[in-house]
């Protein structure tokens, strides 16, 4: 199709009046002190720079609360927070004994021998503010905030992965360890997706963008996500990454990533246990101003699930920068863990150990 | 009487001190032995600033004479890179407390710092709330006045 000159001036003149309109709009918002929305030079809202997602706020509501807290209520649990940190911060006694024999009691991941000292933590200390709402959950639909159930299927799946680790020692060689632990993906559902505090440490994110491509790191493990924009040219349903094959696309404002293919091993853990090859999770990031991002998610396998399920999570911009995790040059703990193992053995007599 | 309070403080804070991962990168029950609880005492010789855990180095003198270095573990540095916290902050020759538990193999000097202090009692970093609160500024200033990070 061929433009006369005239057709040609015509589309030029239109464009310079688009732009021009929407540079003065701009220039008028910044006058009156209004935040007005970055933008990459292709004009898609830019999304880079360092944001965290942490947050007191969990993932699933409990039972008997409403969506909302009340503003008293998230000062006062904001506060509460706070107390524990400065308790925290408090002198031990300098004429301490060891701890008793026998463990602690502490429970989780401190296993009975207590962890280490509450300054190395950083889990938040906000309660999540999701479009001027503070938020009880992260998971906004169903309806009750709570994960919807799985389905009898899923259960089976469940219960067949775990008698299949069952018949091997949890400690008898790397493999058997966790994820995390191994130093492959961080702990948790950080990288995700969907990309969820972990209520710890490092929830910290690294946004790139370029036209073709955006990436998203996550300090936690160096997870790294590459999501790819444009018409969706899907992997082949046995290529299977970690943390799946993500494309993109812009609707507006908002940048849609959409995730399919994720390995077999990342299905197995967490909130995603159960979920087979057809998992599809939906995510979607808008700035909402100045300094929040915010991040919707739905995650979609009604082979596993009754329903589907989203939530809303607020990134805010960090105060700071993201660090380097190098997870194996110090991973002593893996050693320890399988060397312990071993001495075990031989203080009790061969092959001891429980089993899982 | 300062000791009295700050007695009456630790067993406030017992339960606190216990429960702090419940989650993490590695489960802590499996590196370390219920039934092998230590108490170290002696000066750091090598902080490792590394993920994913910070590894304390510090000198012990035995009962039969004879010094041995025993390695404790802590969490990520990066949370504590965020808030200043550098690892000149615990210099080699500082006297350091440490309680904690004996990696399963006893013969690695390994041990979890469950907690770790100065000698007499504080904490050799400080958490942060990250509200900013005015007492938290009241005592990082404190202890910038004492030469502490």
């Amino acid at each position: 199709m061929r433009y006369t000159p005239s057709i040609l001036a015509v589309f030029l003149m239109v464009g310079i009046t688009g732009l021009f309109s929407q540079v003065t709009a701009q220039v008028q918002a910044r006058a009156a002190g209004q935040w007005v929305m970055p933008r990459t030079a292709d004009g898609h809202p830019d999304l880079q720079g360092n944001w965290t997602n942490a947050t007191i706020t969990l993932i699933q509501r409990r039972r008997d609360q409403d969506a909302v807290y009340s503003p008293e209520e998230a000062l006062r649990l904001e506060g509460g927070r706070a107390a524990r940190t400065e308790a925290l911060n408090q002198p031990s006694d300098p004429d301490r004994k060891a701890p008793p024999v026998g463990g602690d009691g502490s429970t989780g991941a401190a296993g009975g021998v207590g962890g280490y000292n509450y300054f190395w933590i950083d889990a938040g200390s906000k309660v999540a503010k999701f479009n001027g709402e503070l938020r009880t959950s992260l998971i906004v639909d169903p309806p009750d905030g709570r994960y919807p159930s799985r389905t009898d299927a899923a259960r089976q799946r469940m219960s067949e992965a775990s008698q299949f680790r069952r018949q091997f020692g949890q400690y008898d060689n790397p493999e058997n360890r966790p994820l995390a632990e191994r130093c492959i993906v961080s702990f948790g559902s950080n990288a995700g997706p969907p990309m969820l505090p972990n209520y710890f440490y490092n929830n910290n994110y690294t946004i790139v963008q370029t036209p073709d491509h955006i990436m998203i790191m996550t300090e936690m493990v160096h997870d790294v996500r590459i999501i790819r924009m444009g018409t969706p040219k899907p992997l082949p349903k046995n290529v299977r990454p970690w943390f799946g094959d993500s494309w993109g696309h812009w609707e507006g404002d908002t940048l849609v990533v959409e995730t399919t293919n994720f390995s077999p091993v990342q299905l197995n853990r967490g909130q995603l246990s159960g979920a087979t090859e057809n998992l599809k999770i939906t995510e979607r990031l808008t700035r909402a101003d100045e300094y929040t991002l915010n991040y919707e998610f739905t995650v979609d396998d009604l082979e596993t699930w009754t329903d589907s399920w989203s939530g809303e999570v607020p990134f805010t911009r960090l105060p700071g920068l993201v660090y380097e995790y190098a997870c194996h040059e110090g991973n002593y703990a893996l050693f320890n863990v399988l060397r312990g193992a071993r001495a075990q053995e031989q203080r009790e007599g061969s092959r001891q150990i429980p089993k899982r | 009487m300062r000791k009295n309070q700050t007695t009456l403080a630790v067993a406030g804070l017992a339960a606190l001190i216990a429960v702090v991962p419940l989650m993490a990168h590695h489960a802590f029950g499996a590196e370390f032995d219920r039934d092998a609880p230590i108490r170290l005492q002696g000066p750091v010789v090598r902080l490792e600033w590394v993920n994913p855990h910070a590894w304390i180095h510090l000198e012990i003198t035995k009962e039969d004479g004879t010094n041995e270095v025993w390695m404790v573990e802590g969490g990520t540095p990066n949370t504590l890179l965020r808030r200043g916290l550098r690892r000149d902050c615990l210099t080699p020759g500082t006297v350091i407390i440490v309680d904690g538990y004996q990696t399963k193999d006893h013969s690695l000097a390994r041990a979890n710092g469950r907690d770790v202090t100065f000698t007499d009692g504080t904490k050799i970093f400080l958490g942060s709330s990250g509200t900013g609160a005015p007492y938290e500024a009241e005592m990082l200033a404190a202890r910038q006045e004492q030469g502490r990070c």
